[in-house]
């Protein structure tokens, strides 16, 4: 009994770890940009497949192929910034709700059409490795991928926490009127922040692909756990994301464990319609006047 | 203004006409087949518009009342014998008794937040209906028996007797749409969507008005659930709760003009009509290609109008309107 | 003369911040009061508190002998307290006349007698020739006339208006002082929020100050301006003077 639930937490653990990167890249969006980004999860499905392609073609491991997605991804953050979200800024919520939420829809099919929905997998030399400490069983691709995405989350809050740039943006998320005063420039705090949440769900995706499979559809588990999470976490704060999405990898595991294989989501769900029901506060339950 | 009301009529009786009369010179299945999807996806806009248009409560989970309009009458139906035209009032009941709880969670949330917690709760009625086997067949659903031609039951054998019935929703929903639009509760849908806060502070109980406006909503779309099963002779939950329903809601709304009387209805047409020619082009066999093109239409319409097609053609005639004093 | 507004106590904190804080003040019927105090002193968020938008800690607010805490800001606005908005709030994408109109539909329910009680409070603030206008497309001076019409639409006994000379320029300050003069004259009670101290002095028959969310001093505009604390709580935390024309530049 306590060695199922021990394996449960682990496992839920080291998938929270994922799940933080993309929660952090929600957070950060909406923290200095004000939208919430719909199509996170897609950038998570196009990491997965720069890793899955450089792996097939080129022989490239998963994990260092992280040094292409990233930086492919915030270029892509930066351009997808400059040329379509900050014509959409503004008091409405419409086009910004339905920019990102078409992007996502664009995304998704478009992948579809070009890769069909076929599930691909990358097969490594430690992808069926695993520790065995005790009774209990450590998956090694998941041990790297917690372990990279929580140096990623740290090399974050050290940027945002000790640059002048992450200083600017904290100071945009906390107030954008202070943030304008101190001259700082707020396009390119919005693409440097957009191009960072895509480069962080790029790195999601390529760290994934050693044990998990790229399809089509596969960004949009991801994003609906980072929105349970981010709402947990109170929105724009990278920390309380960071600890939600662990959180929620754990409650998850355990709702696969002791509920049944198929309730994970329902389990993500519930959780998501309770935070709603009993801590909209922290999420713009009304918009500040 | 005389006769320009006398040419609305006109264009009424005109537009009428055509449509009673099309399935008699067009007989092609394939293409009345196309008509009856516009004209259902053009009620599904119109019921989601109610809410989403001109309240600006952007919803992407009118999939749960599609959905439960077509289980309930479904299991009426299959398991008691009872007949679809009942069942369809009694599914758009239920759909209004389930927007209140779910009403009550969203509505606390604004924006994007709304947003959000719709899509989950549609989710939630699907994965429901996955799990309860017991009276609701889960994930492998099930056949409506086929009794050849029952009107009664709803079910005929020629498929123009479907259009006519999927018609007649759509003159219903577009006469609610138009009574709300025309009285007091269309300024306060309006005026809520544009700013809740001045509109409570000169008197509008924006609460009640949204939970109201939306129960109608819900009602509306649980009959496109009904008919669809109907028409389909299938339901099971992938079908019924999916998330293509609540996007193709609000898409053609925000396509043909969000918060209009007959947004939904052009954009449908826009829509369903580039999609048939996708098909007919390349096949089905493209996956994805649909909602590609759709996502297209849907990032054009944002970036360059998002008034949609019909706020385009009233931002020019405002723009007219205003100048004509200063030129006379 | 009867008491319109009788404010007693009225506190409220956001986190460690005491935004307003045990204030009162009485406003009599048909009187127009003045609320001024330098930036952040709670004058808006009193207004919150009075119509319903927040909800005070402690303290209560009656309206003709009713009181209003606890109320929606819609049960306030029912029960004669209309309201404007710092930052103007029109309903952009709908017309002026329809904007009056929504305001109107508080009293009666019908189309024609909303239109025509609209166009009465249209024609009252001077936006006569413009009741086709999408309220987007209005000047700042315009959306405010806009504000209060779709306030008087509602048949309000008490009006409050929050900064309505904010952000216009001296000639525009004039025709706003003659408005409110307008609506004093109608037989409204007002309560007014305002930087401009020119406009206060030509509307206001009594000022009630307010500083880091307390009352400092009230009374007739001519002992207000002499009042030390004033002068200090103004020179303490603003660079400008509070008689310039516009303070919020």
């Amino acid at each position: 009994m306590w060695e199922t639930l021990a394996q449960a937490v682990i496992n839920g653990l080291l998938i929270g770890g994922i799940y933080a990167l993309v929660s952090i890249g929600v957070t950060l969006i909406f923290g200095v940009v004000k939208i919430v980004n719909f199509a996170q999860g897609e950038f998570v499905m196009i990491g997965m497949y720069i890793s899955f392609f450089l792996a097939t073609q080129f022989g490239i491991d998963p994990l260092v192929s992280l040094v292409v997605s990233m930086p492919v991804l915030f270029v892509a953050g930066v351009l997808i910034q400059h040329f379509l979200i900050r014509r959409v800024l503004g008091p409405n919520d419409m086009p910004q709700i339905f920019l990102t939420f078409a992007l996502s829809l664009l995304l998704l099919n478009l992948s579809l059409m070009l890769f069909s929905a076929n599930y691909r997998t990358v097969h490594t030399s430690y992808s069926d490795e695993a520790w065995h400490i005790g009774g209990l069983y450590i998956p090694v691709a998941k041990l790297i991928a917690f372990a990279v995405a929580m140096a990623l989350s740290g090399l974050l809050w050290v940027f945002l926490h000790t640059t002048d740039l992450g200083r600017a943006m904290r100071a945009a998320s906390q107030n954008r009127d202070v943030a304008m005063l101190m001259g700082i420039n707020p396009n390119r705090v919005f693409a440097v922040a957009f191009g960072t949440a895509l480069a962080l769900a790029g790195a999601a995706g390529s760290l994934l692909m050693p044990f998990y499979s790229a399809y089509p559809f596969v960004g949009q588990v991801f994003v609906l756990m980072a929105f349970v999470a981010v709402v947990m976490g109170t929105l724009g704060n990278v920390m309380g994301a960071l600890i939600a999405s662990l959180m929620m990898g754990i409650a998850e595991s355990l709702g696969i464990q002791f509920v049944g294989a198929d309730s994970g989501l329902i389990v993500v769900f519930a959780l998501l319609l309770l935070t709603l029901a009993f801590r909209p506060s922290g999420l713009g339950a009304r918009r500040g006047r | 203004m005389q006769t320009s009301g006398n040419m609305k009529w006109l264009w009424l009786v005109i537009g009428a006409a055509v449509m009673l009369a099309l399935p008699q010179f067009v007989t092609s299945s394939f293409a009345i087949d196309i008509f009856i999807r516009i004209l259902l996806f053009s009620f599904i806009g119109v019921a989601w518009n109610l809410m989403g248009g001109y309240a600006k409560q952007l919803s992407l989970g009118h999939a749960a009342y599609f959905g439960l309009g077509a289980y309930t009458s479904t299991i009426m139906q299959v398991n008691y014998g009872i007949s679809p035209w009942i069942g369809m009032v009694a599914g758009g009941v239920v759909a209004m008794l389930a927007s209140l709880p779910i009403g009550w969670l969203c509505f606390r949330l604004r924006g994007p937040y709304f947003t959000i917690a719709t899509i989950a709760t549609a989710q939630v009625l699907m994965l429901i209906f996955l799990k309860f086997r017991d009276f609701a067949w889960g994930a492998e659903g099930t056949t409506i028996p086929n009794l050849g031609s029952a009107p009664l039951m709803m079910q005929f054998e020629e498929k123009s007797s479907y259009y006519y019935v999927v018609l007649g929703l759509l003159v219903v929903g577009l006469w609610i749409t138009h009574l709300i639009e025309k009285s007091w509760i269309g300024y306060y849908l309006v005026a809520i969507g544009e700013d809740e806060d001045a509109a409570e502070a000169i008197g509008v109980n924006a609460p009640k008005v949204k939970r109201d406006i939306y129960m109608i909503s819900a009602f509306l779309t649980a009959l496109a659930g009904t008919f669809y099963t109907q028409y389909i002779y299938f339901i099971d939950p992938a079908t019924a709760f999916s998330f293509n329903v609540s996007i193709e809601a609000a898409l053609v709304s925000i396509v043909g003009g969000i918060g209009t009387l007959w947004g939904p209805v052009i954009g449908t047409v826009l829509l369903e009509t580039t999609s048939a020619l996708l098909q007919s082009w390349l096949g089905s066999s493209v996956g994805g290609i649909q909602l590609t093109v759709y996502s297209l239409i849907l990032m054009a319409v944002i970036l360059w109008r998002p008034t949609g097609l019909i706020g385009f053609a009233t931002d020019v005639y405002h723009r007219y309107a205003r100048r004509k004093p200063a030129r006379a | 003369m009867a008491e319109a507004l009788v404010i007693k106590g009225l506190s409220k904190r956001f986190g460690g911040l005491r935004a307003v804080q045990d204030v009162s003040f009485t406003v009599q019927e048909n009187e127009t009061v003045a609320l001024i105090g330098p930036n952040g002193a709670g004058k808006t968020t009193s207004f919150h508190l009075i119509t319903g938008f927040h909800r005070p800690d402690s303290g209560s607010v009656l309206a003709f002998g009713n009181e209003v805490v606890g109320l929606k800001p819609h049960d306030v606005c029912a029960l004669g307290m209309a309201r404007t908005f710092q930052v103007a709030k029109p309903f952009g994408a709908m017309t002026v006349l329809a904007n009056v109109m929504t305001g109107a539909f508080l009293r009666d329910r019908h189309v024609a007698a909303a239109r025509a009680k609209a166009l009465e409070a249209i024609d009252f603030v001077g936006l006569g020739a413009k009741e086709q206008t999408r309220a987007k497309d209005l000047t700042t001076i315009d959306q405010r006339r806009l504000e209060m019409a779709r306030a008087l639409a509602t048949q309000p006994r008490i009006l409050l208006l929050d900064e309505v000379m904010a952000g216009l320029n001296p000639a525009e300050i004039d025709q706003a002082v003659a408005l409110v003069k307008k609506l004093a004259a109608s037989g409204l009670t007002i309560v007014i929020v305002e930087h401009v101290m020119r406009a206060i002095m030509a509307v206001a028959r009594h000022i009630v100050v307010l500083d880091h969310g307390q009352k400092i001093a009230e009374g007739a505009p001519k002992e207000i301006v002499e009042n030390p604390e004033v002068i200090r709580a103004y020179l303490g935390s603003y660079v400008h003077p509070p008689a310039q024309g516009d303070a919020h530049a």
